[in-house]
């Protein structure tokens, strides 16, 4: 476990030496795309891709924990799609917009919890426990709304997407909010030093006496109820809760983990680095759109970038070995 | 490591500027217009697409096509057209991937000055009137018309009696919503004919042949099966294949793609209701143009459908 106090430079640069890598990576895409159209560096742009990131990074930060585990949860794009459309029917009967919002993170971390149970109490692999949870989820939300959106809210809801404080969007602020919490959370509280010791080795977390049923439920009810809040989002960023909505953000928010440096087996990641592979992947989408690029070509470029991501990752792994 | 990192993604962003040139001529002076298509895979939107760049090549206009990766997502396409505004386009043109969550980004463009014109799907106008959102105009057939058309066609051709199945597209689509409600219209005008299952499978044709396969499981007696696309009803028939029925049932389609003609042909197929997707395109281009230089616009273009049958399916 890692002493508490001032960490010193040698420390950081240790700590962090892979996400300044994956830093470097953002920053190479910021200065090709500064260079090759003169709609990228802008102030409203940035904020504009800032914006775009929130829904994925939110996601992302369930996911990180979830992945530091050794875990894997496929079922957050559903649950954002069910805990958005209760929520949105909860909104349309005119109750306290605070009740609402509780209510929509109160089901994706219900559904997590869920899958914590499945998983600790069941001793499902986590992958076969959320994808069944990523079918329930959507199908629930299907029934629920008999397969059509649920729209128009209050200016009051809507305003969490669309307000701005110093022109800078609501969501980013909500965004930053949850990345400084989940940062002090895995590095400061039990609960975060318990992730690391569970994805490391979780037969010696269990023998050192730490409740890991206890805490792996957490964790997976902690990506559930993210879920929720990008779910909150989202509807007041559409004005719409569909169904439908958050297919695939799953493989987003696993794509912005990996390219972080967080490790699919566990044990390593940091939040710092999914936010600039979050960032990564909005930036790219934004130049890629900002040039014109035909889909199917920003398909393939997606892909070799997370791929590239992860070897290189692997690559500083072994050199520090 | 960190030099072949940053190496690796220079190279990938040189490599897709290199391959999109065309689409980053801004110095030209000629006027940008953009296309948001709900998919770049489907033969409707690549039909619209071409008509879209021939009628763009005509009048000297630099035409930018964007698709979001899925269909249903309408996250990625409000992205994307915030991404546009940023690149500060002339004019954008959007086939909305839902008809109540493009309205806030019809409000965003309209707050940047860029005039929006819609294309084949219609903006909800409930949900506009309530945020003020302004289009320049709307390009689209006449949804209800074609599936009354493609009702009547089955009413017809079971002689006023039987059981029908619908293969909906994804709920909360206008389109296809139109097309359903003109359906059961003419269904309902005639009181022999009854709908015993309608079920969506979401515009795709791998969706189309199972659900129309199951629909077949539990209700066997069904004599016509309409599709809201032809890509649903191409699906259904190849269910009926699966099920070794073809030919005893009626299947209609819509959108007139080239494979639902060559089906229709080959009798595989009835009918498919024609729309006409690449003059929907060039049209969209050219009232874009004309938004941008000022002139006025029509309020609403509904470009003219007709029923393909055997007789006419060979002529295009």
């Amino acid at each position: 476990m890692r002493p508490r106090g001032i960490a010193l430079p040698q420390h950081f640069l240790s700590h962090y030496g892979r996400q300044l890598g994956t830093l470097a990576g953002l920053m190479a895409m910021v200065i090709v795309l500064w260079a090759l159209t003169p709609h990228f560096l802008t102030i409203s742009n940035l904020l504009n891709i800032a914006e775009q990131a929130t829904i994925i990074a939110i996601i992302a930060v369930g996911m990180t924990f979830v992945i530091i585990t050794g875990g894997i949860d496929l079922s957050v794009g559903s649950v954002l799609a069910f805990s958005g459309v209760v929520m949105a029917s909860t909104l349309q009967l005119e109750v306290p917009l605070p009740l609402a919002l509780l209510v929509g993170l109160g089901v994706g971390l219900l559904c997590g919890l869920v899958n914590g149970m499945l998983i600790t109490v069941g001793r499902l692999p986590p992958f076969i426990a959320t994808l069944g949870m990523m079918s329930v989820a959507r199908g629930a939300a299907l029934m629920f709304t008999e397969g059509r959106p649920i729209s128009g809210f209050s200016e009051n809801f809507r305003s969490l997407a669309t307000g701005e404080v110093l022109r800078i969007p609501t969501p980013v602020l909500i965004m930053i909010a949850v990345y400084i919490m989940a940062h002090f959370v895995l590095r400061r509280t039990k609960l975060g030093r318990y992730t690391y010791a569970i994805g490391g080795n979780e037969e010696a977390a269990l023998l050192s006496g730490i409740n890991v049923r206890f805490y792996k439920s957490m964790v997976y009810g902690l990506a559930g109820m993210l879920a929720g809040l990008a779910a909150i989002l989202l509807t007041a960023r559409l004005n719409s809760a569909q169904p439908i909505a958050g297919m695939n953000y799953e493989l987003d928010a696993i794509a912005a983990t990996v390219i972080g440096g967080t490790s699919l087996l566990g044990g390593e990641g940091t939040v710092v680095g999914t936010l600039i592979g979050a960032l990564i992947m909005a930036v790219l989408r934004n130049g890629l759109n900002l040039l014109g690029v035909s889909s199917f070509i920003q398909q393939v470029v997606i892909g070799s970038v997370i791929i590239l991501a992860v070897l290189i990752d692997m690559a500083l792994k072994k050199r520090g070995k | 490591m960190k030099k072949g990192l940053i190496l690796i993604l220079l190279g990938i962003l040189s490599i897709s500027f290199l391959s999109c040139q065309r689409g980053v001529e801004q110095t030209s002076g000629a006027p940008r217009i953009a296309l948001v298509l709900k998919t770049a895979n489907n033969p409707f939107f690549i039909d619209m697409q071409k008509g879209a760049e021939e009628a763009a090549k005509k009048l000297g206009v630099n035409l930018v096509v964007q698709a979001a990766e899925r269909e249903v997502d309408v996250e990625k396409q409000m992205q994307i057209i915030e991404n546009l505004i940023q690149a500060k386009v002339a004019a954008l043109c959007v086939t909305p991937s839902g008809s109540r969550e493009i309205v806030p980004a019809i409000e965003k463009a309209n707050r940047a000055g860029i005039p929006v014109v819609i294309v084949d799907t219609r903006v909800d106008p409930k949900t506009m009137s309530e945020s003020k959102g302004k289009i320049a105009t709307f390009i689209g057939s006449d949804n209800y018309e074609g599936g009354k058309l493609a009702g009547e066609f089955i009413a017809k051709k079971l002689n006023g009696k039987g059981k029908v199945a619908v293969l909906e597209g994804i709920p909360g689509h206008e389109t296809g919503d139109s097309r359903l409600k003109g359906f059961r219209e003419a269904i309902k005008a005639t009181p022999g004919i009854e709908i015993v299952a309608s079920q969506t499978a979401n515009w795709e044709r791998d969706q189309g042949f199972n659900v129309f396969q199951n629909i077949l499981q539990s209700h066997p007696e069904i004599q016509a099966v309409f599709a809201c696309s032809d890509l649903m009803a191409l699906g259904a028939v190849e269910a009926i294949a699966a099920a070794k029925k073809t030919g005893q049932i009626t299947v209609v389609g819509f959108d007139a793609a080239n494979e639902a003609r060559d089906a229709v042909l080959k009798g595989t197929m009835d009918a498919t209701v024609a729309q006409s997707p690449a003059e929907m395109g060039a049209l969209a281009v050219e009232n874009a143009y004309r938004v941008i230089k000022g002139e006025p616009v029509k309020a609403e273009f509904v470009v003219p459908i007709k029923l393909i049958t055997k007789e006419n399916a060979a002529s295009k």
